[in-house]
């Protein structure tokens, strides 16, 4: 069995190790496997320590039979009687450096208020410890962020915060292929597109423009009428800028490009549904025709 | 000398037993509305005077002032007389302190669901009700140092020591907290503005949780402990060091209500550094207490009362080691304006305060009414309904708090809020809202149950209002001879000791405070602020007068996680003219800071009349009444003079023609409405607090573009 695990131990450092080398599973995961062999390892060590100590029994025991012990003698040189245990509580009365129930009367304050009286134990050693600690934690914190300026005060943590956040996420945009803008955006009648445009009106615009874009609060997006274009591209710059004037607001900061694009594109193939209780039109009339060269180039 | 006989008054401990009784009853019935208010928005019964906004005010102070101040009166007035072996100085007095109290607290019921509100957090009260609580306050001071000056007991015992550092302390705080222009019989401006009116306010909550939760009953529990259990004060020397460090370190650590807000820098640090050493001192009033115990722990497995006292010293040693925990900027820029701080405080206020208050009651109504407990197995059904109740109500807050900041603080890798409505983090913690209305429900059961056992023990016995007891004189101080040790002396000298805790708190409270008031380059100004108009400021007293701040915060942390959602962080110089500050304490609906033009009139029109028209799901309840109600113009003349005084810089004269403005404002805003087919008239409420909430943060925005 021993030779089964070590060469299981042999096998994950093995598969970790060409993992290193090839670079073919990601660092994270590199280290959760060696975390995983290191427990696995120290797992391995206490049984096998385990089984140790019950072999030495059982060669004692053999041992002492050989000499002739009788079952009862074996018994009492395996099992020697117990030292007698300490009092309970003295370890614990020592820890809190408190002194025994017994010697209360020494300290007893010959003075009673009602019936009360009090005891002259000292302060305990680790109250004491700990308030000294805390002084001295405090002491340090002023010295810290007001003195030696080592650390940093709200403002300039929101600097760190921020500059840390823009490396990440340009980094990661960098790799991601979602970067579309007002400019870039294209009108496309992608039903997947479509159907997580609605997804996004419906969390996000149903309540102000209605569920069918009818118009509410905002205006009809579904007729012939815009406030600010009725391109995919002016659609695509007002959700994501907003018109603050108008009520709109920005959604730069809870959608991504690819969301707005999406919902923006839900909203063009919404076009002449003609949905109940429309709002009166508002805005400029745009040829619907306009907008097809846009798809077409 | 023969030893003199005299009486001690259990009729006033008496009253004051069944004040508590029944203000915690309905103190308690107000904070389970509440609770449910907030996954049932419609239990305000659609109605103005119960919405979460105006009565969550009167849970607190219905339980802070009522509930916990009538037991402190009872556990005062009960040992004080014992200790000093003396009758309450006067009978009068002591009924006056009664009664006046009692009127107070109704006046409370009665201003706080009308609306008259000052918004600042356990201080509502307004102003001619502030004056009666100052009178009050020192009608019981005046009884208190009247008994002490007739005592048979030479030396003040550390229980009267805790009562003398409540009693200066609250009244320093109450007097400058309550610094109030007024401008009308229930309306008055703070004095103080912004930054300066947070520091005060929160100078003051923090160290009315210190001097009016803890203090007076850690004196409490120094009589009735020792006594319960019929065991010495474990450690005299503890008692002074933990005394004298409590009430010097308590006051310094108002500013960790406000960290990551404009408060200065040196402030908040000061806050934080005080906060951890508070640690220790909190900790010796626990030890000593616990420590009393030892060698009585037996008796603990019987005796409901001892476990009423165990549990409660084990929260305190919990909710002050979480305290400063929670102070720490790391921490609490998480837990800051969550649930996280609501389960802390009710550890506190359940454990501690109520868990000390049920076993000072059922240890003192059965002595005064010299008969037994009516029913033992009640009472232990108390205190395991009570402390599971407490595990209720604890757990899921904590659970809802964690929860409801991690999502707000996270991030897709695009680098965008993963929840960028707020209203999604508020729905993923209804749940844990409803498991902890059943841990309150729990919890108000067992003090239902304490009022019936209570009560049937008063009627089985029958109360001795003058208890017969006896002391020697007091020998004429000239004959006492010399003490061993300083603090032996002081205990002796009552008005010196009052002197010295009133130094001691002022240390704190002058280095804190002078600075940010008198140091004018603490508040940079910044020159696009500009003062409210008329109708803003109408509407924001309806924003104060509906207690909007109770639910929503209005000040933006630098923190990525807010600037994303909410804006441009919060600057000092926005809140000048700010006759009280509405930054808030808790973050049930999003930060309102940056509101303004955020969405158009109608939105907010809709919203308010019924908010899941716009926000389907939310929890807010609807505000039809703003629709409705007339805007009362004939207070801005007033409003305008005050602010003035204030130091706002109206015009000399505008107070004539602000109402002429108001009404062009407001026609601007009705028109705009029209626009949007919404029919109301200029003169509504909903127009003013739509105006309101239309500035909020806009002129920040102004300056950008200015600068541009």
């Amino acid at each position: 069995m021993k030779r089964y695990s070590i060469g299981l131990i042999f096998t994950l450092m093995g598969v970790t190790g060409t993992a290193s080398a090839d670079n073919l599973i990601p660092g994270d995961l590199q280290n959760y496997i060696a975390y995983g062999a290191i427990i696995i390892m120290l797992l391995l060590i206490v049984i096998a320590m385990l089984v140790l100590l019950r072999a030495f029994k059982v060669i004692t025991m053999v041992i002492l039979k050989s000499q002739g012990y009788t079952k009862a003698e074996i018994e009492a040189e395996m099992h020697p009687p117990k030292k007698e245990k300490k009092p309970k509580g003295e370890v614990w009365n020592k820890l809190l450096s408190l002194r025994p129930l017994a010697e209360e009367k020494e300290l007893l304050i010959a003075h009673d208020y009602d019936g009360i009286q009090e005891l002259d134990n000292p302060i305990p050693g680790w109250f004491m410890y700990l308030f000294y600690a805390t002084i001295i934690f405090a002491g340090g914190y002023l010295l810290n962020y007001h003195v030696f300026h080592t650390g940093q005060l709200q403002y300039d943590e929101y600097k760190t915060e921020m500059a840390q956040a823009d490396i990440a996420k340009k980094l990661y945009l960098s790799k991601a292929a979602n970067q579309v803008d007002e400019n870039t955006v294209k009108l496309v009648n992608d039903p997947a597109v479509i159907s997580a445009g609605q997804a996004i009106f419906i969390q996000n615009c149903k309540p102000c423009h209605g569920e069918h874009a009818e118009g509410n609060v905002g205006p009809n997006l579904t007729d012939d009428y815009w406030l600010h274009g009725g391109k995919i591209n002016d659609l695509f710059k007002t959700i994501k800028y907003g018109v603050l004037a108008k009520g709109m607001p920005t959604w730069e900061k809870q959608l991504s490009p690819k969301q707005i694009a999406d919902v923006a594109n839900y909203v063009k193939s919404l076009h002449g549904t003609n949905p109940a209780g429309a709002k009166e039109p508002q805005g400029t009339k745009e040829a619907p025709a306009n907008d097809q060269l846009v798809a077409i180039k | 000398m023969q030893p003199e006989k005299f009486y001690y008054d259990n009729k006033i401990v008496r009253n004051f037993g069944i004040a508590t009784v029944i203000w915690g009853i309905i103190g308690m019935t107000v904070g389970l509305i509440i609770a449910i208010q907030l996954y049932a928005p419609g239990m305000n019964m659609n109605n103005q005077y119960t919405t979460y906004g105006r009565i969550r005010p009167l849970h607190t102070n219905a339980v802070i002032f009522a509930f916990v101040g009538n037991a402190i009166f009872m556990g005062v007035y009960y040992s004080l007389q014992r200790l000093l072996k003396a009758r309450m100085y006067s009978d009068w007095l002591s009924k006056i302190h009664f009664w006046g109290w009692q009127l107070i607290i109704v006046s409370a019921v009665i201003t706080l669901p009308l609306g008259f509100t000052t918004s600042h957090e356990y201080a509502e009260l307004e102003w001619p009700i502030d004056i009666a609580i100052t009178l009050i306050w020192v009608v019981f001071g005046v009884n208190m140092f009247g008994t002490i000056f007739k005592r048979r007991e030479r030396h003040l015992y550390v229980a009267i020591w805790f009562y003398i550092a409540t009693f200066v302390t609250i009244a320093v705080l109450h007097i400058v907290n309550s610094m109030e222009l007024p401008i009308s019989a229930f309306k008055s401006y703070y004095i103080y503005a912004g930054v300066q009116d947070a520091l005060v306010q929160w100078w003051y909550g923090h160290n009315a949780v210190a001097f009016f939760l803890t203090t007076p009953y850690l004196g409490m529990m120094y009589y009735f402990l020792p006594k319960m259990a019929n065991r010495p004060i474990y450690s005299y020397k503890l008692s002074i060091l933990h005394f004298w460090a409590l009430i010097f370190i308590y006051i310094w650590a108002g500013p960790h209500h406000l960290l990551y807000t404009t408060l200065p820098g040196w402030a908040q640090s000061l806050g934080i550094a005080f906060s951890i050493m508070l640690i220790a001192p909190s900790w010796g009033g626990m030890i000593n207490g616990l420590l009393t115990l030892r060698g009585a722990w037996d008796k603990v497995r019987d005796d409901v009362v001892l476990k009423f006292m165990v549990v409660g010293l084990t929260a305190y040693g919990m909710a002050t080691f979480e305290g400063p925990m929670l102070s720490l900027k790391q921490v609490n820029g998480f837990a800051h304006f969550s649930d996280w701080i609501i389960a802390h405080v009710h550890v506190g206020a359940l454990g501690w305060n109520g868990f000390l208050t049920f076993a000072i009651l059922y240890w003192v109504i059965p002595r005064i009414y010299k008969t037994e407990l009516f029913s033992k197995k009640l009472s232990a059904f108390h205190f395991w309904i009570g402390t599971l109740g407490i595990l209720f109500y604890a757990i899921p807050m904590y659970w809802a708090g964690f929860t409801q900041s991690l999502m707000l603080k996270e991030f897709t890798p695009e680098g965008m809020l993963k929840y960028p409505n707020f209203l999604e983090t508020t729905l993923q913690i209804l749940p844990m809202h409803m498991m902890r209305s059943a841990g309150g429900a729990m919890y108000l059961l067992g003090v239902i149950v304490m009022a019936y056992n209570l009560a049937r023990t008063m009627m089985q016995g029958s109360l001795v209002a003058n208890e017969a007891a006896q002391a020697m004189p007091l020998a004429p101080a000239n004959t006492v001879v010399k003490e061993h040790s300083w603090h032996r002396t002081l205990e002796r000298k009552p008005i010196q000791l009052m002197i010295a805790a009133l130094v001691v708190i002022l240390v704190g409270t002058f280095v804190e405070l002078m600075p940010t008031l008198t140091i004018k380059s603490n508040i940079p100004t910044i020159a696009s602020v500009k003062s409210y108009t008329p109708l803003e400021l109408q509407g924001r007293d309806l924003y104060i007068r509906e207690g909007c701040s109770n639910c929503h915060s209005q000040t933006v942390r630098p923190f990525r996680s807010e600037t994303e959602r909410y804006g441009e962080y919060s600057k000092a110089g926005e809140f000048v003219y700010d006759h009280p500050f509405l930054w808030g304490s808790k973050r049930t609906g999003p930060d309102l800071a940056r509101e303004g033009q955020k969405y158009g009139n109608a939105w907010h029109y809709n919203h308010l009349m019924d908010p899941r028209l716009m926000s389907p799901g939310s929890i807010m309840p609807n505000y039809d009444w703003l629709i409705s109600q007339k805007l009362d113009t004939t207070t801005t003349r007033s409003k305008i003079n005050a602010m003035r005084t204030l130091g706002v810089p109206y015009a000399l004269g505008y107070e004539d023609k602000a109402n002429a403005d108001l009404d062009k404002q407001a026609k601007g805003i009705s028109d705009n409405l029209a626009t949007d087919h919404i029919k109301v008239k200029s003169n509504k409420e909903i127009i003013a607090i739509i105006a309101y909430l239309q500035r909020l943060g806009v002129d920040i925005k102004a300056n950008k573009t200015n600068n541009k």
